[in-house]
């Protein structure tokens, strides 16, 4: 990785402290106030729709409840329960292979996105039509897609065509396909978002840097790699935690519209099993439980993201 | 440019703020008519309520009803937070069943009304506790549904199979999609993707086996589902997909519509839906020619069952009153109207459904053939095992044949996993 | 095989992979266009194909009919621009004071903010609505914006800090010396560089503000104040699903979407920091 043409990214940010100002307390103290009333109503909004329901959400996880009756204190009974609940080991296995598809998601978009800015031909007609997927509603996506996957589909008509057969499998019908099918679908949905988020990242780094790193003649890959990246890493790490603590969740009205976690539970994932568990199981007390496992598995995975992100967003000092 | 652009939708936003606190609030305790307010999922369909609030308006002007319409699929998500908080709406619907039971506490029990309501309802029994017209009944129904085997005549005639008399037994059923498959066609349409299976399949093959007895058994969850009768029902419901009588996609399509339409377009010879509200004989006789669409009962396996020749009957959706409404007296007025005649013709009419109310003028009635067999299967009601499974169970059972039809489960291993969903139900649990 | 020679063929492989993706990408909505246009027969008869036994716009005629469309229409306008507005706003204000301001406390702020972020939301339904009914909001369209701008809240504050970040504390210092205040430096020097982001985010919000069921579902549950797309969903029954009708009422409920990424489409790719200097 070559860091000189990363560092012409950021032209000579920091190399001469700023001319700081000798101050008294009296102006950080104001300062101080200023910022607290400019994060205030990001707080309260946060607090309010967010972190108080998450809280009542964790106390009703201790809870016993049946159906609409009388819920009673169960301790950490909801919790134990999942260790035993082979649909819950099976969703958060699902989960754990959703995951592990991230890179695609990271880098796809991401090549799309370069060709998009170097001005491949039609480059204005693909930024535009790449993001129709993102749009559409997933209602529609999930009867298409039921009939595109299907045994005798369109798609395996086309491996058959063109000598594949072999390749057309029943697509929704096996353990695994049906959910990587459905990954697929997702990644079908969002790559568009990816596109548009990495053209706005692009957009900042002026032409000349980038033209002027394409000089060398080095392959598209070996650019990609050690000029792009390096100079999108603030547009990368936003959408790679985008896509981390978003997969899951995005993935939910795909599979209420797809596959509703079938073939048995070979899409179930957490998000859905909570939705099953509360609204359709009427046990609002495990459903909670599960929904507080599913907040701290998202929240392990992206912790290195947040931290790194943290870092990212407050690193200059000052 | 941006900015501006930016700028102009910040005003844009601020106005909205402004003319937000402006409005708002309303209602108030004037003294003008009384406004209900319903929640429904539009049982029926669009065009049915908007006759519904208008006739009923016209007969009532004291009361005025506020339609708090809500999407089928999401209509857990709405209701289940109104209930736990006890505010909301005043008029709320649920399914007959279970559903209904287990959000009983939501609703006024109806008391002496109930017989008023019942008095010329076909069945009433499923808004009632324990499906006991003598205990707590906590709605009002208007429509009756149930499941039935519609068959396209066209394609039994192609398989040459005679299309005036379908397959009556399991054996007789095997040796027709046998025909059918030879002729080209899928016997039996399905969609094992959801619930409805569980709802729609499941009651027709149980009713081989269980007497109504075991069928309120399966209700309170005293009957394991480890049980041979329940056993054997599971064996059977596995047979229709691992004898290769169905469409091969069918664990991943749903019924609707997917499953539907392969029966619409032709290409199946029977399909099992039912009766009321939508792919019933009104749809299908749409799509292939009233004079080509059969319906007949779904094919007896043990002929001597004392089930095996009824029909599992059940009401539709269930309008009740709610305990946290301060217009109960209004809120019972239209929901007793609701299984009126008025509101009979109304669902005939313009929801082409099946009518609870007995008194509905006949001439009302359509003339298409089909119809009128339906007349002659639903004139012996029993229960309706499929509105008796909870959540899990349903969840389970659809899961499972799912499993089966792909070889990955054993009837055997279906049945503990529908007893492990039987005790995992909350509000089946025994001893509460 | 000269190297001009590869690196032309090279350039056909190149679009012509574009134009795969391109053509995976348009298909739905053609799906959704061509389905529109059938009857729930012809529908059933073909679902992928064109519609061979007719065109008709009854379809729309029927969404047209079933929906009180203008003040669904409003309801969606005023709920998506109010939360896309006020989220956007909150998250440039935290965005700003962590990243710009010696504040104290910033980054506890900003980590709580992003950690909302992963929070699933069928797990909070129950709470929310108790919250908003606390609240006394509702049915009402404040309820709707105010959970919105919360729910959009921490990705636009990740992306704007990290914009902002990039802008050389010696600009801000110079400006600060000319005697500019903070909202200048927010809204007249930061806003401008950003415009990409913030064309990215506008995007992004409205799309799914606009889209959303779960929160007009809850919070305005079924009153007249419901969004379009809960309109829109309401067209297929409990058994009566017409694939047909609701691609009609999608395709309604889908430009407004699509205006509103031709207007900010073009600031996706404007903005730079060269353009900054004033």
């Amino acid at each position: 990785m070559s860091i000189s043409t990363a560092k012409a990214a950021e032209p000579a940010v920091a190399t001469t402290p700023p001319p700081v100002r000798r101050n008294r307390r009296s102006t950080h103290a104001r300062e101080w106030w200023f910022g607290a009333l400019m994060v205030l109503p990001a707080l309260v909004l946060a607090v309010t729709f967010k972190l108080v329901p998450l809280a009542r959400g964790v106390v009703t996880s201790f809870e016993q409840s049946s159906g609409f009756g009388d819920s009673s204190f169960a301790g950490f009974d909801n919790y134990t329960r999942m260790f035993d609940d082979p649909v819950v080991l099976a969703s958060f296995r699902n989960a754990l292979l959703v995951v592990a598809t991230l890179p695609v998601w990271v880098v796809f978009p991401l090549v799309l996105a370069v060709l998009i800015h170097q001005r491949a031909p039609g480059w204005k007609f693909f930024r535009a039509v790449y993001f129709v997927p993102y749009t559409i509603a997933p209602i529609v996506v999930g009867i298409m897609f039921r009939q595109i996957l299907a045994p005798d589909g369109p798609i395996n008509a086309l491996l058959r065509a063109v000598g594949l057969r072999p390749l057309a499998i029943e697509w929704l019908n096996g353990q695994n396909s049906a959910l990587f099918s459905l990954v697929a679908v997702a990644l079908w949905s969002f790559f568009g978002l990816g596109v548009m988020t990495y053209l706005a990242g692009l957009a900042t780094i002026p032409d000349e840097v980038l033209e002027a790193a394409y000089l060398d003649g080095a392959g598209f890959w070996r650019r990609l790699l050690s000029v792009v990246v390096p100079m999108l890493r603030p547009t990368v790490a936003y959408w790679s935690v985008l896509c981390a603590s978003g997969v899951l969740i995005w993935l939910f009205p795909l599979i209420y519209a797809l596959t509703q976690g079938g073939p048995g539970n070979a899409t179930m994932l957490p998000e859905y099993l909570v939705f099953l568990t509360t609204f359709q199981f009427l046990d609002r007390g495990y459903g909670s439980a599960i929904g507080i496992a599913l907040f701290a598995f998202v929240a392990v995975l992206s912790i290195f993201s947040v931290r790194h992100m943290f870092t990212e967003g407050t690193r200059k000092p000052r | 440019m941006f900015r501006r652009r930016l700028a102009g939708a910040l005003a844009a936003g601020v106005a909205a703020a402004v003319a937000l606190t402006g409005c708002g609030g309303g209602d108030g305790a004037s003294d003008g008519p009384v406004t209900l307010k319903v929640l429904t999922w539009e049982p029926g369909g669009t065009e049915y309520w908007q006759q519904v609030k208008s006739t009923f308006e016209a007969g009532h002007p004291d009361i005025k009803l506020d339609m708090q319409s809500v999407p089928f699929d999401k209509y857990p998500e709405v209701q289940g937070p109104y209930i736990t908080s006890q505010s909301g709406p005043d008029v709320m619907a649920n399914n007959a069943g279970l559903e209904l039971f287990d959000r009983r506490g939501a609703y006024v029990p109806l008391g002496d009304r109930a017989a008023e309501i019942n008095k010329d309802l076909v069945t009433y029994s499923g808004a009632c506790e324990d499906f006991d017209t003598s205990k707590a009944c906590f709605g009002v129904p208007f429509s009756y549904q149930g499941n039935v085997l519609y068959y396209n005549k066209e394609v039994l005639t192609a398989a040459g199979l005679d299309p005036e008399t379908p397959p009556a037994t399991w054996d007789e059923f095997g040796a027709a999609c046998e025909a059918v498959k030879k002729a080209g066609k899928t016997c039996l349409a399905l969609g094992l993707s959801g619930t409805f299976p569980a709802y729609w399949d499941f009651p027709e093959i149980a009713r081989n086996y269980l007497t109504e007895d075991d069928i309120r058994g399966l209700l309170a969850g005293t009957l394991s589902w480890k049980d041979p009768k329940l056993v054997q029902t599971l064996e059977k419901l596995a047979e229709i997909t691992t004898k290769g009588w169905t469409n091969r996609n069918a664990p991943s399509i749903t019924m609707l519509p997917d499953g539907a339409d392969i029966f619409q377009r032709g290409d199946a010879a029977f399909a099992g839906t039912i009766i009321s509200d939508a792919v019933n004989w009104e749809a299908f006789g749409k799509a292939l020619g009233d004079d080509k669409l059969g319906v007949t009962r779904w094919p007896t396996i043990n002929p001597d069952a004392p089930l095996a020749q009824k029909f599992s009957g059940i009401e539709g959706a269930v309008y009740g009153v709610t305990q946290w409404s301060d217009k109960k007296e209004a809120g019972l007025e239209f929901i007793t109207w609701l299984a009126g005649k008025e509101n009979g013709e109304l669902w005939v009419k313009h929801a082409k459904g099946q009518p609870l109310n007995t008194t509905v003028d006949q001439s009302l009635l359509p003339s298409s053939p089909a119809f009128k067999k339906i007349q002659e299967l639903v004139a012996e009601p029993t229960l309706h095992a499929g509105v008796m499974l909870s959540g899990p169970e349903a969840d389970a059972l659809a899961r499972g044949w799912q499993q089966v039809t792909l070889g990955q489960l054993t009837v055997d291993k279906w049945a503990d996993q529908m007893q492990q969903a039987l005790e995992r139900s909350p509000t089946k649990r025994q001893g509460n | 095989m000269t190297r001009r020679q590869s690196a032309r063929i090279g350039r056909y492989l190149l679009t012509f992979a574009l134009v795969v993706v391109a053509v995976a990408a348009i298909y739905p909505l053609l799906f959704t266009v061509v389905s529109s246009l059938k009857t729930q027969h012809g529908f059933a008869q073909d679902p992928l194909g064109l519609p061979t036994s007719g065109i008709t716009l009854e379809n729309y005629v029927e969404a047209f009919k079933r929906m009180d469309m203008p003040r669904l229409l409003l309801n969606s306008i005023i709920t998506t621009v109010g939360g896309l507005v006020l989220s956007v706003l909150a998250a440039m204000l935290v965005a700003y004071a962590v990243t710009k301001l010696r504040f104290r406390g910033g980054k506890v702020v900003f980590l709580l903010i992003i950690i909302t972020l992963t929070i699933p939301s069928q797990a909070i339904i129950y709470p929310l609505y108790q919250t908003v009914l606390d609240l006394g909001m509702t049915g009402e369209y404040q309820g709707l914006i105010l959970a919105y701008a919360a729910f959009g809240l921490p990705l636009g504050t990740y992306q704007l800090a990290g914009y902002f970040q990039q802008v050389p504390d010696e600009l801000i210092e110079a400006a600060r010396v000319d005697g500019a205040g903070h909202f200048t430096i927010l809204f007249r020097l930061l806003a401008p560089i950003a415009t990409p982001a913030l064309a990215a985010l506008a995007i992004f919000n409205f799309v799914w503000m606009w889209n959303d069921l779960l929160l007009p579902l809850v919070i305005m549950g079924g009153s007249d104040s419901k969004t379009l797309m809960v309109g829109v969903s309401m067209l297929s029954g409990q058994y009566d699903v017409s694939v047909p009708l609701v691609s009609a009422g999608l395709i309604v409920a889908l430009l407004p979407v699509l205006v509103i990424y031709l207007v900010f489409q073009r600031q996706l790719v404007s903005g730079a920091l060269a353009g900054s200097g004033k």
